[in-house]
């Protein structure tokens, strides 16, 4: 998509969003839409290392757990502001991201893949065990303080709604700006084939370490975030592999390597998802069902995502339409 | 002139005609049903005894409706509203929340294991919705003015096995294994800090992660551990795994199965003759009272099956619920709180529990809530200790 | 204490014996296909559903209805290889990852839905049954299942060396188009790799099934150990992921014993990651296959 026209649709699109909670007072729906944002954030996180990169990690809840447990220590034992927590949290996942990465960059392809699965896993094992540090299996509810924005309590969804919004706004104007940045050509040079790149002369293993900081960084934040919002945090909820499957589906589903591909892949899942919960209840097993069915379709059909698809269309009528 | 006095007449005739069906009118109005949210998990990991607990829900609103419903609300029925928890926090937390903002609950009881519980309790507290339950996590009653538990909690049961240890033998050398959420830690630990001062050495303190499929090692360490008898805090299926293996090992050792998977008739059916005469503990028992009995055999006759530990216990709650509502007399649910606050039964059926009474203290526990010991027998699950609560005597194996 | 080594032992060369039928599966996957099959777990938790369906249907012996588990998976494997797999062999590594992975995903929920998430379990007369000897003790189905899992490899190996389709296999796995210049069927021989392997996951599933429960995740547990066997095998080395299985099981054990009951799966991680630290080809790497 041209810029001019990349930034209209930004700029539309976040008028639209930004005055929705003002027309949208249903808690359900605020919460999936806050869903949507919240995943469309994880997803855009991730789509950095694996869309452009396409490092294919199934293990970014390890930095989504570390995001969530760094603000959580923070708040309830030093009484920091979760705000802050939410930095620091990034700062620790980025940090983490390195030696997971030399770990995990040892292997390639699918092999990367598993790596990433077993370091998520590790880590919730760890915090499993983490009594006195961290609460262990038990884990902690946040203290209850009603209203209180300056500790990203909020009453009402509107306001957590703004949140993801805003996180969701950043996420995407970093994506941006990477796309057209040196370290962008670098990652798509290296995703489409890395011995190349490596060939004529592009730091490979500082690359992938860059753009894992940063993916991890941010993933972290929306960490910080769930647990606010659900008051409650255990190793099981926040190291979660479904959090790992969800960053990942999103993006593939919505388009990889896309900037807003995992925009449309959140609002395809999280509604379809959302449907589901009202028309079926909650019936284990119905929603992931679902997802993989779309996964295969998606990967056997139209494997550059939705948006991928769409812009292939849009690709094939100008070329069509004769010069003038 | 003439419109006021049409509009005199007007408001005269409904004056009194108001007057004349006045109380019929308002009886329609107040008989409106009282919603009562009850939060189980009935798939997922806990789906059976979910399910249970679902049936025994449903049992004890006809059995209050049947009565009269709730009198001080010109007989209003109340009307179960149900959610399931999938045996899974987040869910938990949304359901929850679901639940509230989707129908104007009184209150709410669930969600059988601590950990579920525990976040519904923080949801509820928000919400300033009024949630009782007999799950045992101590962490339950700090903090909160929402939450209400009648029965014992998770460090009295710990007191309760250790001194049934003393039962079996003399000087218990305890193993003690559990799995690694809120039960299992919550009990352990009061194990751990009650057990020097009641006479039992813990040789072996070892948590595992609930749903391994192998008992094997973690037996292994029990027999290497020299102890002569096991506590384990269990669910269901480790539970299962765990007495089958020592039976395998060849493992002689006092097994106190504690409460959790070893109060549910599935756990007889899985282990058979292995479970008669194995030591537990639980909060509620279907002997502890005539009406327990009484309980007992009604939902025999629906699902085949004896009523288990928290499934009688949640009909007693549902019959405190619809005390604090008599009381009340409104279906808001800060005043159900208040009420529940200040409940003090010793007759009924909601008095079921060990001891025959339930009083809340400041903190939501019960001052008189103490567990029971009991025992399989021939397949059914007897209450044998303390002595006050003992309804048939000590099998000795 | 030497007693409790040697226990601690004897249960994870035992277990060590089904992880092998896992990875054998993912390795000769790996190396013929050149795909990781994210599923294979999933195929080992439908082996135990029908064992355990023949059990308390039709009463027949978890480890007699191998013969019915797998043949079905075998076909399974064909099918999977004809319909699904065929289509994203060639292209990049999003496509081969994620369509085995939503293959996984779905084979588990769908279970989920249909078998419920309770545990199954079939108890048979050998069940809670050990033979006793110098102080240790060796339960008799595992020992089964071990004795079973060892032969079913021995005899992967002997086809795998001595039949013509087995070698069509092993060239096909060292160097694809070469080995279609000879002749050799790619698709075909795809199709009997997903086929065995699937087969060896059921197999493990039948196994399992008298002491161990059925229930829809169960595969996941597995499918790990798999890969971190398969990995520390060096890929596509089918003894390799064999000898690497039995000593990830004893590992496994040994931590269990020794760290905690929690920490087995910590264990076999620290395994993989210390393999991806100081040998990422894995231990049989460079050695002739």
């Amino acid at each position: 998509m041209a810029i001019p026209v990349r930034l209209g649709v930004a700029a539309a699109g976040t008028i639209v969003a930004a005055v929705l909670p003002l027309v949208v007072k249903s808690p359900f729906a605020l919460d999936v839409l806050i869903r949507i944002l919240l995943f469309a954030f994880i997803g855009t996180a991730w789509n950095l290392l694996g869309g452009y990169a396409k490092q294919f990690s199934l293990g970014h809840a390890a930095f989504f757990g570390l995001g969530a447990y760094t603000s959580t220590l923070l708040q309830i034992d030093l009484n920091v502001s979760p705000w802050i927590g939410m930095l620091a949290g990034g700062v620790v996942a980025a940090i983490a991201s390195l030696p997971i990465g030399w770990l995990c960059f040892r292997l390639r392809g699918p092999y990367f893949t598993i790596a990433t699965i077993a370091t998520a896993q590790v880590l919730m094992l760890v915090f499993l065990k983490l009594r006195d540090f961290a609460w262990g299996a038990e884990g902690t509810t946040i203290p209850n303080l009603g209203n209180a924005p300056l500790m990203m309590q909020f009453e009402g969804k509107a306001a957590y709604y703004y949140v993801t919004l805003g996180l969701l706004v950043v996420a995407l104007g970093i994506t941006a700006w990477i796309e057209r940045s040196r370290i962008g050509y670098y990652l798509v040079a290296l995703g489409e084939e890395q011995d190349a790149a490596e060939a004529i002369g592009i730091n490979v293993p500082q690359v992938k370490r860059r753009i894992f900081m940063i993916s991890a960084f941010l993933t972290a934040m929306a960490g910080t975030f769930y647990v606010q919002y659900i008051y409650f945090i255990d190793p099981q909820t926040v190291f979660n592999f479904s959090v790992s499957i969800e960053a990942a589906l999103v993006s593939i589903v919505g388009g990889v390597g896309l900037l807003f591909g995992p925009l449309v892949g959140a609002v395809l899942l999280e509604t379809t998802s959302a449907l589901l919960q009202s028309q079926l209840g909650s019936i284990a097993g119905v929603q992931l069902t679902v997802y993989s069915l779309i996964l295969m379709a998606v990967i056997l059909w139209r494997p550059t995502g939705i948006l991928g698809y769409v812009g292939e269309l849009v690709a094939r009528r100008r070329a069509k339409r004769p010069e003038r | 002139m003439k419109r006021s006095r049409r509009s005199f007449l007007a408001k005269a005739g409904t004056g009194a005609a108001a007057a004349a069906f006045g109380p019929w009118v308002l009886r329609g109005y107040a008989a409106e049903p009282v919603n009562i949210g009850a939060l189980y998990p009935s798939t997922g990991s806990m789906a059976q005894i979910g399910q249970a607990c679902v049936a025994a829900a449903k049992l004890a609103v006809e059995m209050v409706n049947s009565a009269g419903g709730i009198k001080s609300l010109g007989g209003a029925k109340l009307n179960l509203v149900l959610s399931d928890v999938q045996s899974d926090t987040t869910v938990t937390r949304t359901e929850t929340e679901r639940l509230i903002s989707g129908n104007k609950l009184s209150a709410i009881h669930g969600c059988y294991a601590s950990a579920l519980t525990l976040i519904a309790s923080e949801v509820c507290e928000r919400a300033k919705v009024a949630i009782i339950t007999g799950s045992s996590s101590d962490q339950l009653n700090k903090g909160r003015r929402f939450t209400f538990t009648p029965f014992a909690r998770a460090s009295q049961f710990a007191k309760a096995q250790l001194q049934m240890a003393r039962l079996v033998g003399d000087k218990p050398k305890a193993a003690v294994i559990f799995e690694n959420t809120a039960f299992g830690t919550a009990t352990s630990n009061g194990l751990k800090e009650l057990a020097p001062g009641e006479g039992v050495e813990i040789v072996m303190f070892e948590p595992y992660s609930a749903g391994f499929t192998d008992a094997g090692p973690l037996i292994n360490k029990v027999k290497a551990s020299g102890a002569n008898a096991l506590f384990s805090v269990s669910y269901l299926n480790d539970l299962i795994l765990i007495v089958r293996t020592v039976k395998q090992v060849g493992l002689n050792v006092a097994i106190n199965g504690g409460s959790g998977g070893f109060v549910v008739p599935d756990f007889y059916k899985n282990v058979g003759k292995l479970a008669d005469g194995l030591l537990g503990v639980a909060h509620w028992n279907h002997d502890v009272s005539p009406d327990a009995q009484k309980v007992n055999a009604e939902y025999k006759k629906r699902t085949g099956d004896f009523i288990f530990e928290y499934a009688g216990g949640l009909v007693a709650q549902t019959f405190m619920l619809a005390d604090a509502l008599e009381r009340a007399a409104s279906p808001d649910p800060e005043k159900v709180r208040d009420a529940l606050a200040t409940l003090d039964v010793s007759k009924g059926y909601a008095a079921m529990a060990p001891g025959g009474r339930v009083k809340f203290g400041p903190d939501g526990k019960n001052i008189y809530g103490h567990p029971v010991g009991v025992q399989w027998q021939g397949g059914d699950l007897a209450s044998v200790f303390p002595k006050e609560d003992a309804r048939a005597p000590l099998l000795k194996t | 204490m030497v007693e409790i080594v040697a226990q601690a032992v004897i249960n994870g060369l035992l277990i060590g014996g089904i992880y092998a039928l896992v990875s054998i599966g993912v390795t000769l996957i790996f190396g013929v296909v050149k795909i990781v099959n994210f599923a294979q777990g999933e195929f080992v938790m439908l082996g135990m559903y029908l064992s355990y369906f023949l059990a308390t249907r039709l009463g027949v012996d978890p480890i007699v209805s191998l013969v019915v588990t797998m043949p079905v998976l075998f076909v399974a494997g064909v099918l999977i290889q004809h319909f699904l797999i065929r289509r994203v062999l060639g292209q990049n590594d999003l496509p081969q990852i994620f369509l085995t992975f939503a293959l996984s995903l779905l084979i588990v929920n769908v279970s989920l839905m249909a078998f419920t998430a309770n545990y199954r379990t079939v108890h048979t007369a050998y069940s809670d049954e050990a033979l006793h000897f110098a102080g240790l003790y060796v339960p008799v189905a595992k020992l089964i299942a071990f004795a079973v899992a060892m032969a079913l490899s021995g005899v992967l190996w002997a086809f795998l060396q001595a039949t013509d389709l087995g070698k069509a296999m092993r060239a096909a796995s060292q160097n694809r188009e070469v080995a279609q210049l000879m002749g050799i069927n790619p698709n075909r021989v795809f199709a009997v790799a997903l086929g065995i392997a699937l087969a060896l996951a059921g197999a493990a599933g039948s196994l399992l099934m008298p002491f161990y429960s059925a229930y829809p995740m169960v595969g996941q547990v597995f499918v790990l150990m798999a890969f971190v066997a398969v990995v520390l095998g060096t890929l596509g080395n089918v003894v390799g992921a064999l000898i690497a299985s039995l000593l990830m099981g004893v590992a496994e054990s040994l931590g269990i014993q020794f760290i905690g009951a929690d920490s087995g799966l910590i264990v076999v991680f620290m395994l993989l990651l210390a393999t991806l630290a100081l040998r990422p080809r894995g231990l049989a790497a460079g050695v002739q296959r």
